[in-house]
């Protein structure tokens, strides 16, 4: 059971659909918190196409800690006048614990709609665990540059060893290069994801 | 009873910033620099954001950049990073609404498309046009 519960914190703790690539030269700092873990992200962006990164990760019931290196990969990005639309290849190795990952992940946005997916194969020491998340999301009011801009969102989710899909609202608000996103479900209780870009 | 308040609440104050940007203004746009046509074509840029943009600039160039892709106030932060590290920049505004971003510059100074254009995809972004003007 603590087996089951480390590997849903690091999938948990790892998987996020805020902007894995920022602009050249740019810094990201993420945490993310939920009742089975807490965990902080930093990466940085050296070329447009890809962007390198640190994930240390706390397990809050077995009290471990899981640094990992990280790698995002731009595969497809398609810009309109209206829209943009994103493809990812992202992959992560353990460098204190036997543990990878490797996913894909999307998105597509307008001001106005988001849809996202995300699916990723997890293995470490003794499990291989496979997850898919998809995000909706809308815009209730198009806010100019510089406001307090508000997404409200659904995200659903299955892995194979949980096998039982969950579905719950997410709320994302943003404003300059801060960034919070909060979900609720009563089976995994608050997870709370910050960013900030700089 | 507590979380349906709570819910409440946060709808309350969301539609009513909804409401607030859905306001409108009305403004005289007569002999602005905005009616200008630059290389033969007329500026497709929000007329009163315009005219804000340039009302306290003197012996200015006005480099008027439409992009494609730029639909998210969080991703184009970068746009105000990246420009404002060029010195010759004495303004920047980012338009999401029209997908414009505007930059003054010096009257004197020479406007390098090129790095204008490799600069917006340092942001993931496209340009797809750039028109100068002279103020």
């Amino acid at each position: 059971m603590k087996n089951l519960l480390i590997i849903i914190c690091l999938v948990l703790a790892s998987t996020s659909f805020g902007r894995p690539i920022s602009y050249v030269g740019g810094h990201t700092l993420m945490a993310n918190s939920s009742s089975q873990a807490d965990n902080i992200y930093w990466h940085y962006t050296p070329d447009i196409k890809y962007s390198l990164g640190v994930d240390y990760q706390k397990d809050k019931i077995s009290d471990e800690l899981f640094a990992s290196a990280r790698f995002t990969y731009l595969l497809n990005r398609k810009n309109t006048a209206t829209s943009q639309r994103n493809l990812y290849l992202k992959t992560g190795v353990g460098l204190n614990k036997d543990s990878h990952f490797y996913g894909l992940s999307g998105d597509w946005e307008t001001r106005r709609l988001f849809i996202g997916f995300s699916a990723k194969q997890q293995s470490g020491q003794g499990y291989d665990l496979f997850e898919q998340r998809v995000k909706l999301g809308i815009a209730p009011y198009l806010g100019d540059y510089g406001d307090l801009h508000t997404w409200l969102m659904v995200e659903t989710k299955k892995n194979d060893l949980d096998d039982q899909r969950i579905t719950y609202p997410v709320l994302r608000l943003f404003k300059g290069g801060a960034l919070i996103e909060v979900g609720y479900h009563r089976k995994t209780n608050w997870d709370v994801h910050l960013m900030y870009r700089f | 009873m507590k979380n349906i308040l709570l819910l409440g609440l946060l709808f309350t104050s969301v539609f009513s910033q909804a409401a607030h940007h859905e306001m409108g203004h009305m403004h005289s746009h007569e002999g602005h620099m905005h009616e200008q046509m630059v290389e033969g074509k007329s500026l497709a840029v929000d007329p009163q954001r315009f005219d804000n943009f340039v009302a306290n600039l003197e012996n200015s160039k006005i480099a008027v950049i439409s992009v494609q892709g730029m639909v998210c106030d969080f991703c184009a932060r970068g746009i105000e990073k990246t420009f404002g590290k060029d010195t010759s920049v004495s303004k920047i505004d980012v338009d999401l609404a029209s997908g414009k971003v505007l930059l003054a510059y010096p009257a004197s100074a020479e406007i390098n498309r090129a790095d204008i254009a490799q600069k917006i995809l340092n942001n993931g972004l496209n340009t797809t046009d750039i028109q100068v003007l002279q103020q």
